[in-house]
Order: structure tokens, then C-alpha cells, then sequence
């Protein structure tokens, strides 16, 4: 690599390193799909819970939080470590599911002290990490993603009050799997092109 | 017409390829730039010390798994040297 370039070499040199850099980004489908199946499956066993007049119904989302953030942790650690690299990208992901992270905790101790239903709140709020990795990954089924919260979580409000967890997992379906799927089957193709 | 001198630190093609990478992320490892770069392990050993020399990247020295890592980044300085050598190759390309 050491030779003499002509500046047409040097130009490919700078495209083709560019290029290799943008693919450098962290796959985030793992992320979705990890959270996607646990918010799904809480809002389903909250609803048989809530409907079976178990007091403590709740307790499921903590728990589905803890397991959540100890996927996550671990999966972003052993990615990073195996990547050697961290790109613009996974610094601006990180802090913004780290910013939305604190806001949905705060927000549902909040509405929960208030004596609000969080679910139709929740949605609304997952709705605007969702819709900006969308745009900043410029990949449309997340971006479709983050309008289906938004919409899905006004209906859970005002439509279907008392099915809001049910709903609440209808939309983690369609705002985060189904994207979250899409999403490893489009990182796989990069992989191996 | 003058041709802009191009900077010699910039232009060898694995210390050019380093600092395209390093453009494009924000810090990687020497053996991420290994991979991507195709080069050998003294090679890329003694073209980071020139970059480094110059300013143009900062290299961070740690242990990783009890390993020893390092890890480099594109500093300020070489930013603006890689903006000014990707304008005076376009100024060579367009003429």
C-alpha cells in the first residue's frame, strides 16, 4: 500500500474507506426484536393479570425492564468489543434510547402516582425514538414504525380504554417486531454483500 | 494554472485509507483499521506513528480482555488536513 497514487487512486482510496466506514454501524435489530417480544409478551400477560384481578399485575413491567437492560447492556458491550469501533451513528442511537429510556421511567412513575393508565402515554412517547432511527437509518418500516405509536397510542386513549395493554402489545407488534424483523433481514443482506 | 502541493503525510495510500476511515467513525481499533485497511500488523504499526506525529490522530493505548488495545481517532488538525487534501485532489481530478 505503499506505492505512488495518482489522484484519481487517491480519490477510490477516500470513496472506498468511506464507504466501508458507513457499514461500521452497530446492527440494531437485535434491540428491537429483544424488546419488541418482551413488551409484547408484558402487555399480554398484564392484561390475563389485570383481568384476573391479580393485585401486583404491574410488577411484570419492572421485570420485563431489568431483563431488558441487562440484554441490552451485555449485546452492546460484546457488539462494541467485536465491532472495535464506535461511529457517529451508535453514539447519537445510544444517547437517545438512553434519553428515552429516562423520560419513560419518569413518565410512568409520574402518571402511575397520578392515577393514569402509562399505556397510551407510553406508545406515544416510543413513537419518537422509533420515528427518528427510522429517518436517521433512513429505513422506512421503522419510520412507519414510529407513526403506527403514534396513531396506535391516541386509539389505545380514546378508543379502547380498557384493553390499553392488549393494544399496547398489538402496537410493540407492529412499531417494533415486524420492523425489528424487517430490519435483520436488511442488516443480514449488508453483512454479506 | 498552479496545482495545490498535496500533503505528503496524506498522500500514501494506507495512511490516506486510515484517515478515511477514521472520517467516517469515530474511534476505532488497531485491528478494526487492520481489517479494513488489508494491511500488515508493522505496516499500519509505523504509519499510525507517522499520523500520529503529525497530529492528524490521537491514539489511545489500553488493556481490552488483558490484552493490550489501541484504539485511534481523528483529531481537529487532521480533519482540516484531510479537507484541504480532498480539495486540492478535486482541483487535480477537474482540470
Amino acid at each position: 500500500m505503499d506505492q505512488e497514487m495518482t489522484p484519481a487512486q487517491s480519490m477510490e482510496v477516500i470513496h472506498r474507506m468511506i464507504a466501508e466506514a458507513k457499514q461500521s454501524a452497530q446492527r440494531a435489530n437485535f434491540y428491537f426484536l429483544l424488546w419488541g417480544v418482551l413488551c409484547a409478551l408484558s402487555g399480554a400477560i398484564d392484561h390475563v393479570l389485570l383481568r384476573q384481578g391479580v393485585a401486583l399485575h404491574w410488577l411484570v413491567w419492572p421485570g420485563m425492564g431489568l431483563i431488558g437492560a441487562i440484554g441490552s447492556s451485555l449485546h452492546g458491550a460484546r457488539e462494541g468489543h467485536r465491532k472495535g469501533v464506535m461511529t457517529m451513528m451508535d453514539r447519537v442511537q445510544m444517547w437517545l434510547w438512553s434519553g428515552f429510556a429516562i423520560t419513560l421511567v419518569l413518565l410512568i412513575i409520574l402518571l402511575v402516582a397520578k392515577g393514569l393508565d402509562p399505556n397510551p402515554f407510553v406508545l406515544v412517547l416510543t413513537g419518537m425514538p422509533t420515528f427518528i432511527t427510522g429517518m436517521l437509518m433512513r429505513f422506512r418500516p421503522l419510520m412507519i414504525g414510529g407513526l403506527l405509536f403514534w396513531v396506535i397510542g391516541l386509539t389505545a386513549a380514546f378508543v379502547f380504554p380498557g384493553y390499553s395493554s392488549l393494544i399496547f402489545s398489538a402496537g410493540i407488534v407492529v412499531g417494533y417486531i415486524i420492523p425489528g424483523l424487517m430490519l435483520k433481514r436488511h442488516e443480514d443482506g449488508l453483512r454479506t454483500t | 494554472m498552479a496545482f495545490a502541493p498535496l500533503d505528503p503525510i496524506l498522500h500514501n495510500q494506507l495512511r490516506l485509507a486510515v484517515v478515511s476511515l477514521l472520517v467516517g467513525v469515530e474511534r476505532a481499533d488497531f485491528n478494526y483499521l487492520l481489517e479494513h485497511t488489508g494491511a500488515t500488523r508493522g505496516n499500519l504499526s509505523t504509519q499510525l506513528t507517522r499520523l500520529k506525529e503529525a497530529g492528524y490522530i490521537s491514539v489511545k493505548k489500553s488493556f481490552k480482555d488483558n490484552y493490550p488495545n489501541t484504539s485511534c481517532a481523528l483529531t481537529a488538525k487532521g480533519l482540516k488536513a484531510f479537507e484541504t487534501y480532498v480539495g486540492a485532489i478535486k482541483g487535480y481530478l477537474d482540470t
